[in-house]
């Protein structure tokens, strides 16, 4: 069944992307605003030759895993700190969850004020934007650990460090994994967005030029790159918390 | 008689500070024998639960002593009591057979030793095949099976039940009484068994403790005289209703007031 759905989705998308290249070979796409697949495909491939393109990847890449690197230790921190110190969750909860909803790249300015047009300015805004996201879920995993566990281990004898591993950890895993899923998915968000509002290098700046440039086959084979490079990361993330969630009641 | 068990002298267990003092026990006096099985009966809120929780060690009483097995409890003991809850309270991430072995885990007894141990508790359970299980693909009496198994595991004295039933269906509720008196007469433990169901207590208990409303102070202590291996035809016998009857009166009593 699985592997019928999955023919299904592959026959799918091969009949979009072969409609989409014969209306574009019959003349009735606009080239200049959808070129044929093949174009976007022969432009994708003299892109990966390019070695300055590939440098522009290689910056983008090393800001996000930079910023992800410091946003998920910071953010689960604060939020596992909201979540256990009651005073900190009086002062902070509100400003915190004030934050989460407001749309970060209206302070993109600011971190360029700050920053300068850098690369520390799209790894701190990065971390701005996806830090609260594991602040949130920090906080939602640890009260999401059920009570009753810990007084079950309690009675038999557990220690404070063999509450944390064996009850803590696993029942806050799936909560956790999710929300460093969806960080990710911020982190890469904030770091194109920097970069195609103001850069010197990056994925994000060479696709600003080629859209201010019409280069339509460079943005498209771009555009394919990054689609594929986060729906990786993702998938990577997804897996892992299936993995580690299989005890969750499949709903 | 053998000598008490369970011990509890002069226990009395408030809750909040001074200003607010809600006290939950009063000057409860009790001994349970080595195999005993005794239920504790009484109106919502005497404090049945607390007593359990105090011989459990996971508090202290405010005043008075606990004694387990001779020893005064300060803190949980955890070879020498289990302990089953309303609900299972299984880890929704172990598979039944680890699920029970997790006592001996946290205990650092080695794998195959544990997973021995928890096998033959699940064939006393009757859990025999289910062991790679987890709790969410079982059912709410197959869940408390894996929790008895699991406070039996480590061969504990005392077995403490707060109302281990009650969330369960009455046939299932029924099946695993019986299944309770035959673990019991193949083990037995001592059991304290906290239960809202009079039927319950006297099916099932050689004596019932009756509690008081809040706060709880012991007032009735009643021999159950009936035969063992008890059977559902006793539960419409005339000595079955009188018990059954004295307890009700205390009972009734507390919750009119």
């Amino acid at each position: 069944m699985r592997r019928r759905e999955r023919l299904i989705v592959a026959a799918a998308v091969l009949a979009f992307v072969g409609f989409w290249e014969a209306m574009a070979r019959l003349g009735r796409l606009d080239a200049g605003v959808a070129p044929a697949p093949s174009t976007v495909l022969t432009a994708l491939k003299a892109l990966l030759g390019r070695p300055e393109v590939l440098q522009s990847l290689g910056v983008t890449a090393w800001e996000v895993v930079a910023a992800f690197l410091l946003a998920v230790p910071v953010g689960l921190f604060l939020g596992f700190l909201l979540a256990e110190v009651p005073l900190l969750s009086a002062l902070f909860r509100p400003l915190v969850n004030f934050l989460f909803g407001v749309p970060k790249s209206i302070f993109l300015p600011v971190f360029i004020l700050v920053f300068g047009v850098s690369i520390p300015q799209k790894i701190a805004f990065g971390v701005f934007t996806t830090i609260f996201v594991l602040i949130v879920g920090g906080t939602a995993a640890v009260q999401s650990v059920p009570r009753e566990l810990i007084l079950v281990s309690r009675v038999y004898g557990a220690s404070r460090g063999q509450i944390i591993r064996e009850i803590y950890l696993p029942a806050m895993a799936p909560i956790l994994l999710e929300s460093i899923r969806l960080g990710m998915v911020f982190n890469i968000t904030a770091v194109l967005l920097c970069e195609i509002y103001g850069a010197r290098d990056g994925i994000g700046y060479r696709i600003a030029a080629w859209g201010e440039n019409v280069q339509m086959p460079q943005l498209y084979a771009a555009l394919v790159i990054v689609a594929l490079a986060a729906v990786a990361v993702n998938e990577v993330l997804r897996a892992v918390e299936r993995r580690l969630a299989a005890w969750r009641e499949r709903s | 008689m053998t000598r008490p068990l369970v011990a509890i002298r002069g226990v009395s267990q408030h809750f909040g500070t001074d200003g607010a003092r809600v006290p939950a026990l009063e000057s409860i006096d009790l001994d349970i024998p080595d195999g005993q099985f005794a239920a504790v009966v009484g109106p919502s809120g005497c404090g049945k639960s607390t007593l359990l929780s105090l011989i459990a060690g996971l508090r202290l009483p405010s005043s008075g002593a606990v004694l387990c097995d001779g020893e005064p409890v300060t803190g949980p003991m955890p070879r020498k009591v289990g302990m089953i809850f309303q609900e299972a309270n299984l880890l929704p991430w172990l598979s039944a057979i680890d699920n029970v072995a997790f006592p001996l885990k946290l205990r650092h007894v080695a794998k195959a030793e544990r997973l021995d141990a928890a096998r033959r508790m699940l064939d006393l359970t009757g859990l025999r095949g289910f062991e790679d299980r987890l709790p969410h693909q079982l059912s709410g009496g197959m869940k408390q099976r894996v929790a008895i198994a699991r406070g039996l595991v480590q061969n504990p004295a005392v077995l403490l039940m707060d109302e281990p039933f009650a969330s369960l269906d009455e046939q299932t509720r029924m099946v695993l009484g019986d299944e309770l008196l035959r673990i019991w007469s193949e083990t037995r433990k001592t059991v304290l068994f906290v239960t809202h169901s009079l039927n319950e207590a006297v099916y099932l208990a050689d004596r019932v403790l009756v509690l008081s409303a809040r706060p709880g102070r012991l007032v009735d202590d009643i021999r159950v005289d009936l035969p063992r291996p008890r059977s559902f035809a006793m539960t419409s016998e005339e000595r079955f209703g009188t018990l059954k009857d004295r307890i009700w009166q205390h009972i009734k009593h507390a919750e009119r007031r």
